[in-house]
């Protein structure tokens, strides 16, 4: 511990400050401005600074290995504090959900998006059985530990869940703080964006919540009710959602895309 | 010190505690460069002090199942249980939700990510060995999620007269 690990704080508190001064800054995507919030400075700047290159000297030190693997290892402590936080949105909004609550539930379904625009994606650009692990969901710990099940991670689905896996990790928090607001543009409710922000990923759900804030702040305490009570939806619907619809679906799509690979193939 | 990081929900106290004091820096720094975003007063105090008390409950519920029958209550992860320990407590009293809500949101959501863009550092190298294509496929399935709970969430609050 020690001293490389007051280094690690001191880095922290530098890092922080220097987001927060960055600020929020609105950028062109195409014709549509994005406003881009300090927490996507912050993880820009680690994940620079983290590159091997950098890390030489003082940044060894606070790149130590015990420093990274202490921020991984506790990471989901680090974000307890947010989850707590959560509670505080959702009561005050606890009625009006659980009355609209089949709609939290209808949207849960949709998660079997991944499946249904990533697999065609997957097939196409002659991808086979790590399709199957890269477009069961977003590649969580829940798809990371059923793959590894059911077909072990040292497999072509194994190595495609973890492809996704490591994928997400990086960029999976600026992916949706730029994408969730794009979709705002186009003409989606951001009740509906709200709702759609708990996917499952503590981090990319504040990410895209809070993008959405930003965007809409009048609708703050909406928009984190919304997001935190679909994201505990996830949680306790998730698993069954992805067994019992994702994995059925995502194995019919397969059995019937590459079938008619075949077909084409002995036509031609 | 060393005897005491053994007890595991010391050492979990003393992190979420760290994590409650980089949120109270960054709330303090935010205002600096922003003089309208929420300033820290007596109320954000009490609003970390009650996150740390939920944060505990919930590890504390979480470590008791791990020895539960039942996998789905095993595995529920200790971020759901702290939730629903907040949201509860929150629908309890109203106190509970004035003070965790004179804790800015945003000023929680940059140490988490500062702390995840560490946790990633050595990560990096490990997309050498993933393909291009998983990638490209990547921000399908992404998209793929949010478009299509959003559309379910769309047509549902339609139908719900919202």
């Amino acid at each position: 511990m020690k001293k490389n690990f007051i280094y690690l704080i001191l880095f922290a508190l530098a890092v922080i400050t220097a987001a927060e001064m960055i600020g929020f800054q609105s950028v062109m995507v195409g014709s549509f401005s994005i406003g881009l919030l300090p927490l996507v400075f912050a993880i820009i700047i680690t994940m620079v600074l983290g590159l091997n290159l950098f890390r030489k000297g003082f940044w060894k030190k606070v790149y130590s290995k015990e420093n990274v693997d202490f921020a991984g290892k506790y990471l989901i402590f680090i974000m307890l504090p947010l989850m707590a936080r959560y509670g505080a949105d959702v009561a005050p909004k606890f009625g009006e959900i659980l009355q609209i609550g089949w709609v939290f539930i209808a949207q849960e379904v949709g998660n079997l998006g991944t499946v249904l625009l990533g697999l065609p994606v997957a097939l196409l650009l002659g991808l086979r059985r790590e399709a199957i692990g890269a477009t069961l969901g977003i590649g969580r710990e829940g798809e990371l530990a059923y793959i590894s099940e059911k077909y072990t991670l040292d497999s072509d689905e194994g190595r495609g869940v973890l492809s996704l896996y490591i994928i997400g990790t990086l960029f999976g928090t600026i992916f949706f703080s730029i994408f969730a607001p794009l979709l705002l543009h186009f003409g989606f409710s951001i009740e509906a964006l709200a709702m759609a922000s708990g996917m499952g990923s503590g981090s990319m759900m504040s990410a895209s919540s809070a993008s959405l804030v930003a965007q809409v702040p009048e609708m703050e305490s909406t928009i984190l009710a919304y997001a935190s009570a679909s994201q505990l939806l996830t949680s306790f619907l998730g698993t069954f959602t992805m067994v019992f619809l994702a994995a059925p679906l995502q194995q019919l799509m397969y059995r019937l895309f590459v079938r008619g690979d075949k077909h084409a193939k002995h036509a031609a | 010190m060393q005897n005491m990081l053994r007890n595991s929900y010391i050492k979990y106290g003393l992190i979420i505690l760290l994590s409650l004091g980089l949120i109270l820096f960054t709330q303090f720094i935010k205002h600096l460069k922003n003089p309208d975003s929420m300033a820290v007063t007596g109320m954000t105090l009490a609003g970390l002090i009650v996150l740390w008390v939920f944060s505990m409950i919930g590890i504390l519920i979480s470590e008791k199942l791990k020895s539960s029958p039942v996998t789905f209550i095993r595995e529920f992860p200790v971020l759901g249980w702290v939730s629903i320990t907040s949201l509860v407590m929150c629908l309890i009293s109203d106190f509970f939700v004035q003070a965790i809500q004179a804790v800015d949101f945003l000023s929680i959501t940059t140490p988490i990510l500062t702390f995840a863009g560490i946790s990633v550092a050595n990560r990096l190298v490990d997309l050498k060995n993933t393909s291009w294509k998983v990638a490209i496929v990547a921000v399908f399935v992404f998209s793929g999620t949010y478009i299509g709970s959003t559309l379910m969430a769309q047509i549902g609050l339609m139908l719900a007269g919202r």
